[in-house]
Parts: C-alpha cells; structure tokens; sequence
C-alpha cells in the first residue's frame, strides 16, 4: 500500500468536488467555474502523478509493474476487496481522462444554458466512473465502476442532447448494459472456478490470473468478456449505437464519449480479458483481427458519406478505434504499446474533432456539411485549427495519430501481414473522408451566408492545448512509450 | 402461558397492544395520535427484537423469537413505521379518516410476527391469514373511490382460495405425518425422509398457496389490479411486507428440509415463469403502478432463484434481497405517493418533469428505478449479486443467464419512468403534491438504505447468512 491514498483520491476528488457544487446550484457562474477548478486540480494532481510516480519505491504488496497500490478489505464475505493499482498503461489513460474532462467541462461553457450545474455536476461523476474503471484491480469494484460510468452519459445524452436524444440515451444504456451484464456473470463464474480449485475465494486480479480453467469454459467466459468490452470499443458489427449516441449528444457529452469511454473498453481487454483468458484471447485473435479491420474500412467508408459532421466523426471514431483493437489482437508489444498510444492520441483528436464541430454548430445551428464553406477567408484561425487537428486524425506523419498506427502495423504485420496491408489501406479511406470534410468546409465557395465569428479565447485555449498534444505526442511519443515498457512487457510477456 | 413466555414474546405482545390502544384512541379522541402511537409501538417492537438478549424462551404455543423471528419482526416493524409515515398525510389529502388505518396496519405486522417466529404450522397459517385479512381491509380503506373496493373484492376472491389451497395442503401434511411440528414435519420431505403421497399432495397444495401471497406466474393476476386500485402506502406495504411474510414463510419451510430436492421443479418452474412474465409484461404496461406491480412479480422470480440455490448462500441472498427489495419499492410507491395531489398520477407520462419540479421526491423515485433495474451503487445491484453467484454457486446456470437477460430486458421499463422524470418537459395535465416532513423523512430513510446496502452490504450479508 501506498503511505498516502493517492489513487483514491485521484478517483473520488471529481466526485467530491461535485458535492461542492450543490451550494451554487441555482448560479450558473459558479458551478461553471467550480467545476472547472475540479477539473483543473485532478489534472493537476495526474500529471504530477505522472512525473513523480515513475521515480517512486514500489508499493509494498503492489505486484510486477506496478507503482502505486491501495488495498483495503470490503465485502468479506466474497472476498471482496478495494483495491486501486496503477501501471504504466493505467497512469496514461488515467492522465487522458482528467485532461479530456478538463476539456469537456470548457467546450460547453457557452453551450449549456439550462441546468447548468447538473450538467457539470455530471461531468465530474463520469470523471469519477472513468478513474475507476481504470485504476481498479478487483473485479467486483471494476465491475461498479464500469456500470456507474453509463448513468452520467445516460443523463448526458437525453436532457442535453438533440435529435432523437432519448432514443439513443436508451439505446446506448441498453446495449452496453446487455454486454455488461453478460460478463457479471463470467465474473462469478471465474471467481467460484478459482475459489473451488485454490479454496480461497477472491474477486483480485492478479490471483485469479493464476486460475487454470478448462479451454472449453474458458472460451466462453472470455467470449462474455469480450462481447462486454466489444460492445464499448466498439468493434465491428457491435458499433451499431456509436452513431446515434455521439451524434445526439451535447458536445462535452460526445467529447468524453468518444474520448474516454471508448477506451474503457479496450483497456478492458487488455487489463483483465487477455491475462485471465490466454489461450482463449489467443484462439479469438484472429477474429478480433478480421472485425477489427473490417471495422477501420467500413468505418472510413461510411463516413465518407454523411452530411452531418458529428455523424462523419462518429464514424471515424469507429475506424480509429478498429486500429486500436487491431494492435490489441495481435498481442506483441509494439502492437499493443502502438495500440495503448493510440488510444491516447485518439482521445485527443477525437476531442479536438468534436470541439470544433460543436464549436461550429453553436454558431451556425446546424452541423449539415453541405451548409457550409469558404471558412478559410471568414474564419481562419477557427479554419487552421481545423485544418491541423484533421490531419492529425488522418494520420499525418509528425502529428499523433501517426505514431500509434505506425508501430500498430509494424507491431501487426509480423503476425498477421493480410491484416495490417488492409488497415493501411483503411488509412488511405480516412485520408479520404478527411481530405473531402476540410476541402468543403475550408475552401470550398461558400454555401449560405452564416453568421460566423472566429473564435473566442475559451475556444483559443481549448483548441492550442489539443493542437499542442498532437503536434508534442507526433513528434516526442517516446517518454509515453518509455511508461509502457514494463507493463507492456510483462503482459505480452505472459503469452505463450 | 407464565410470565417467562409473555416476556419471551414481547415484540408481538406490544404490537397487539399498540393496535388496541390506536382502536381506543379513535373512540376516545379521534385525531392524528393514531400514527404516532403506532409509530411508537412500532419502533419499540423493532426495538425489542434488536436489543434483546441471545437466549430465547420457547413457549408452548410454537412460537419462539429466534435470532431469526427477531430479525424479519424488526424489519416488517420499520417497514410498517415508514408505511405509517408515509400514510399520514397522503391519507389526509385523499380524505381517509379513522384509526382503523393505523390499528389495522398494526395488526399485521402482529400478523407477520407471529409468521417469522412460528416453529409449528398452526401459527404458521394463523399468522399468514391474520396478515391477509388485514391487506383485505387496508386494500379497500378508500371509500371513496370504486377502485379501492373493487380491488379489496378481487384480493379477496383470489385471497380466499389460496388461504383454502394452503389450509388444505397443512392438513393433507398432518394426515400424512401426524405432527403440526414444522422441523418433524418437513423432515419427511428431506432425501433421509419417507415422503407418502399426502405430504408431498400437501406441500403442492401448500406451495400454491403461498405463490398467491407472492404473486408468483401463474398465481399472480390479482398483483396488478389490487396495486392499481388500491391507495399507494397500502400497496408500499403490501408489495414489501406482505410478499416478505410469504417469502419468510418459505425460508422457514426451506431450510427445515434440508436439500430444496423435492420441491426443485415446482420452484424452478416458478422463477422461470414470473422472471419472463413479469419483465416481458411490465414492458407493455402505461400505468406506474401497473407496471410497478409487474416488476414486483419479476423481482419475486428472482427471489425464488435465490430459494432454489438452497444451502446456505441462496437462503441468504434471498433474505438479504428481501431487505434490499423492501427498501426499493418502499421509495418507489412512497415516491409516488408522495406525489400525489388530490389524484394520483397515473400513466408514467404523467410524471413528465416531476423530475425538476418536486426534486427529492423525482430524485428518490429515480433512485428506486435504477436499483430495481439492478445499477450499482444501489442495494438493488448487490441484491441481485448475491443472488446469482449463489445460483451459479449451486448449479443453476440456465436459470442464470435466463435472469441476467430478462434483468436486462428490465431495465426499458424502469428507463422509461426516469424518462419521462428529466427528458421530457412537463405537461399542463401533470399532478404534484407538496411534501411534507414525514413523507420527506421516509422517503430519505428508503433512498439511504438503498444506498448504504448497494455501497456497504458486507455486515447485512454476514447476518442474514448467520440466520440459517
């Protein structure tokens, strides 16, 4: 254990501090400004987490490749435990989450006028479900953090969203509470596999790793698993809610969503579905592999042919995030570190991307691509943003996402080269959709006359610290993979 | 009886005498006193139970106060308590006088006491009709309105024949072995057992009796008319009480057979049938309470999965989602009626923007959707845990995922209430009450429970696992 109860307050300070807020509920410019100092601490304390931790001694009792340890007993009578750790992987996504929230809480400073503070107040909780998520190390506890994360988005998505809100809040709440609870139930049945072959019954990670299961049990729980952390990833053909969810939600709700809650799901197959399951993740790799860049295709095709840009967005989130389940199936450590970076990178593009567009859409009401044009001459600070974050989700060499899908492929082509020469060419389909959304928006002739004015310093702020990201992780990646190293390591390690 | 067995049984004894003293007070001076002396002889039943020493005298009447007695006593006590509570005022806006209110509630919780603490089935069944008899009465208390006595006669109709069904079986059981003993009497029915015809013809009987009581499919077409017509306190106490007493009286039989073997398919057949029938008809329905009795049916199947598991885990997980249970629906059906006005709200459209409207109340019915629909961190969550690793523990993996699915098919119909709370704007034709302290006391007192069991239910578990 840590001396001092670093992660635990690193999970529930959002959540605190949201507590603070029920003084100023009915003032709108408090609870905009308190949420944002909340915010602005807990990326305070990740990113001194994030220097600091590295240099620290070991936790006592922490296993391999990890630095910080918090556990404490709970529920005695399932062996039930508290546990909180963080490794390299955990301390990135952990670092992703406070900084995409601190986004989120600023992009909708404008936007939200109705309910201002429970709009806030929700933000943080879904701060708190995320940290959560990623830090815990006991199924059970990773298990409520995993379903207390949909209640916030639920809310998110149908009070302040547009469109057909409510049918994709129930949508999104049902399809992964479907996944969810499927895999509750692999959960027990892992839990009484290792307690009835060991004796000691345990909900821990790193002891019910050590549970030998028979391959045919196992390929079914691991299948409840996956289909869990599928559903979120999402993968291929389990992507069908993507689109309405981000499309119909606000904007700070779509920012979190594609930028965080996404990556939920593929942390999740990397923490718990590939070190419980070995033989079984390996035996369903080339079938992850085959969705996954059916995925990164389809994905690029269809959002080559919408018209709303948050709907060309969404779907590009599912194309980026075949490549990240790609590196993750192919299970080497460059793949799975390229796969690990890209979910950092993609949180910050994606971010960027849903910013700008909600940025647009606040000014013009409407987010029809058709509608717009000539930004470049009107807009061009808004329109170089633009320009630049684009080609950073593209892929441009130099900018983030470059990186990540670089070592994906190198990672992915020594085990499966038919994989990784179709996903390249999924590259080439994003360049596409990307190239097409900058040229008509940017510099084709101007559609209708809106009233558009460039953007405000908030925005300014927002948009230089995402551009900053993306030009700092395409450059200079290497300290975020020198944090990966050990626990990348050990996890590919650990296959046969 | 001597003074050691009055002593013994002092719980019932001040329930009894809380009930007389209200019936008194409404000849003498007729006024609110009523609730607050019942709440008092409530709280000190509840206390008694939790305070009183280990050992426990056995009178010869086949009642004793078992760790296990006290324990179900205490909690039909509180759940009576906030019932009453809850009752005052909503009963003073719909225009239900008199102390027969009070002193009828009091009734059966004696009722129920006597149930928990039976060691012999004349008790048994006494307590069990004593307890149905005074729902008879509290379902059609609303004289005023034809759907409150239209729903008392259909309870009991329906009533009378499944108190014919389970008289009938306990004497077929006493045919056959002879004894009213319920440990001697089950033991027959045990793997060891010898087990005739009119034992096993009479647990049949029996265990269709007490499906009525919990509205277990097939026996469950009275739930959703009595919950509709009658006053939303009586079904609060109705939906937790009266189905904990019938569920009470399974944990007593259960257990006392010592291996779930002989009465395995009926049971099986039971969950199976109320977990899809419940969840599948709940989605249809429009009516809050409608729909709210359609989920207690579903919630019921899975408190039979829990039964079935047997041993030693499933009896407590069913036990501790008893708890858990009593606490949700006691905030669901306290939350609306709370807010009920004059009438009560009674579409699911009609609670559009309740939610910013009248926010505790909105908030605390939310708060019971989701943890009826089984999200952590509510009590509903761990309930449903504790429930299907025992299920999985003791082989029931069909049953299982069978749940799982219509637990997930569940959760569109408990949405749709929070939907409506904070999606939609409010209509003209949407009805609010005020709130008033005891409503907002108990109301608080259900949602923190629902928490505190869905964030810390180690020590709750740990006991109702030690009651068996």
């Amino acid at each position: 254990m840590n001396d001092f109860p670093i992660l635990t307050i690193l999970v529930f300070l959002p959540l605190v501090g949201c507590l603070l807020l029920v003084p100023f509920w009915r003032s709108e410019e408090w609870a905009r400004r308190l949420a944002f100092g909340v915010g602005l601490v807990e990326l305070a304390l990740a990113g001194w987490l994030t220097f600091a931790a590295p240099g620290m001694p070991q936790a006592v009792g922490a296993p391999a490749g990890f630095l910080l340890w918090e556990d404490l007993p709970w529920i005695g009578r399932f062996g039930i435990r508290y546990t909180l750790g963080m490794d390299g992987i955990s301390l990135l996504m952990a670092l992703l989450t406070a900084f995409v929230t601190v986004i989120a809480l600023a992009v909708s400073w404008q936007g939200i006028r109705e309910r201002v503070a429970l709009h806030y107040a929700l933000l943080l909780i879904m701060e708190t479900g995320i940290m959560g998520v990623f830090l815990s190390l006991d199924l059970f506890l990773f298990y409520l953090f995993w379903e207390v994360m949909l209640v916030p988005m639920f809310f998110l998505i149908g009070i302040w969203g547009h469109g057909r809100r409510i049918y994709s809040a129930v949508k999104f709440f049902l399809y992964t509470l479907f996944g969810s609870l499927l895999m509750l139930l692999a959960i027990i049945g892992v839990y009484l596999i290792h307690g009835g072959e060991s004796g000691s019954y345990t909900f821990a990670l790193p002891a019910l790793i050590q549970t030998r299961i028979a391959p045919d049990v196992a390929g079914w729980l691991f299948a409840a698993f996956l289909l869990a952390f599928a559903i979120k990833v999402p993968v291929f053909p389990l992507h069908t809610w993507l689109p309405d969810a981000h499309t119909d939600a606000p904007t700070a709700g779509s920012v979190v969503l594609a930028g965080l809650l996404l990556k939920t799901g593929a942390y999740g197959i990397i923490r718990f579905g590939y070190p419980l399951f070995p033989q079984a993740a390996v035996s369903f790799a080339p079938l992850i592999t085959v969705l996954a860049v059916i995925g990164i295709i389809y994905g690029s095709w269809v959002a080559y042919a919408q018209d709303d840009m948050k709907r060309l967005v969404a779907y590009s989130s599912v194309g980026h995030m075949g490549f990240v389940a790609l590196g993750i199936a192919a299970w080497t450590p460059v793949s799975l570190s390229g796969a690990v970076l890209q979910m950092v990178n993609h949180g910050v593009t994606t971010g960027a991307l849903f910013a700008l567009v909600g940025m647009l859409d606040e000014r013009a009401g409407t987010r029809e691509i058709g509608a717009f044009g000539g930004l470049w001459g009107k807009v061009p600070i808004f329109s170089s943003f633009f320009l630049l974050l684009n080609m950073a989700s593209a892929g441009l060499p130099g900018l983030n996402n470059f990186a990540g899908e670089f070592l994906i492929l190198a990672g992915s082509f020594r085990v499966s080269p038919l994989a990784a020469v179709l996903a390249f060419i999924g590259i080439i389909f994003s360049l596409v959709y990307t190239v097409r959304l900058v040229q008509k928006l940017l510099f084709a002739t101007e559609q209708r006359s809106l009233p558009l004015v460039d953007i405000s310093l908030r925005e300014g702020g927002i948009l230089t610290v995402l551009a900053f990201a993306a030009v700092y992780l395409g450059v200079h990646p290497a300290p975020l993979l020198g944090l990966l190293r050990v626990p990348v390591g050990l996890l590919t390690g650990g296959m046969p | 009886m001597t003074i050691a067995d009055v002593w013994a049984v002092m719980p019932l004894m001040i329930l009894a005498a809380g009930g007389l003293v209200v019936l008194m007070l409404g000849a003498v001076a007729p006024g609110r006193h009523g609730t607050v002396v019942g709440v008092v002889a409530l709280l000190g039943a509840a206390l008694w139970c939790l305070a009183s020493p280990p050992e426990v005298g056995v009178p010869t009447l086949g009642v004793s106060l078992t760790p296990f007695a006290r324990f179900f006593t205490a909690l039909f006590s509180l759940t009576a308590a906030i019932v009453l509570l809850l009752s005052r005022d909503y009963n003073e806006r719909r225009g239900i006088r008199g102390e027969e209110y009070p002193a009828t509630i009091l009734f059966a919780v004696f009722g129920m006491g006597v149930l928990s603490s039976a060691s012999n089935f004349l008790p048994l069944f006494l307590g069990l009709e004593g307890l149905t008899f005074a729902f008879y009465f509290l379902v059609a208390i609303d004289r005023e309105r034809g759907e409150s006595g239209e729903a008392g006669l259909k309870y009991l109709l329906m009533g009378a024949v499944a108190a014919a069904f389970t008289a009938f079986g306990i004497a077929l059981m006493y045919a056959g072995a002879g004894t009213l003993d319920v440990a001697s009497l089950m033991k027959a029915l045990s793997p060891e057992g010898k087990a005739n015809s009119l034992i096993l013809a009479g647990a049949g009987f029996l265990l269709a009796g007490v499906a009525f009581k919990m509205s277990l499919v097939p026996a469950h077409l009275w739930t959703p008319d009595v919950y509709q017509g009658a006053p939303a306190p009586v079904v609060a106490f109705l939906s937790t009480a009266s189905k904990g007493a019938a569920v009470v009286f399974l944990l007593i039989l259960l257990p006392a057979v010592g291996g779930v073997e002989p009465l395995r398919i009926p049971l099986w057949g039971l969950s199976l049938l109320s977990m899809l029938v419940g969840n599948l008809a709940a989605l249809l329905q429009k009516n809050l309470k409608r729909m709210l009795a359609y989920s207690a049916i579903a919630q019921m199947g899975y408190v039979t999965l829990a039964l079935l598991s047997g041993k030693v885990d499933g009896y407590g997980a069913a036990a501790f989602y008893l708890v858990a249970y009593t606490a949700m629906n006691l905030a669901a059906f306290g939350a609306v009626a709370a807010l009920s006005g004059e009438g009560e709200p009674g579409e699911v459209e009609d609670y559009r923007g309740l939610g910013y409207e009248r926010p505790f109340q909105g908030g605390v019915l939310a708060l019971a959707m989701f943890a009826l629909a089984g999200i952590p961190p509510t009590a509903g969550f761990t309930g449903k845990f504790f429930i299907f690793a025992a299920a999985l523990r003791s082989g029931e993996i069909a049953l299982a995922v069978i749940g799982i699915l219509t637990a997930v098919a569940s959760v569109y119909y408990y949405l749709r209430v929070v939907v409506n709370l904070y999606m939609r704007p409010a209509g003209e034709d949407t009805v609010a009450g005020r709130g008033t302290l005891a409503e907002t006391f108990s109301l608080a007192a259900a949602a923190l429970a629902i928490l505190i069991l869905g964030i810390f239910p180690g020590h709750l578990m740990e006991l109702v696992v030690s009651l068996f």
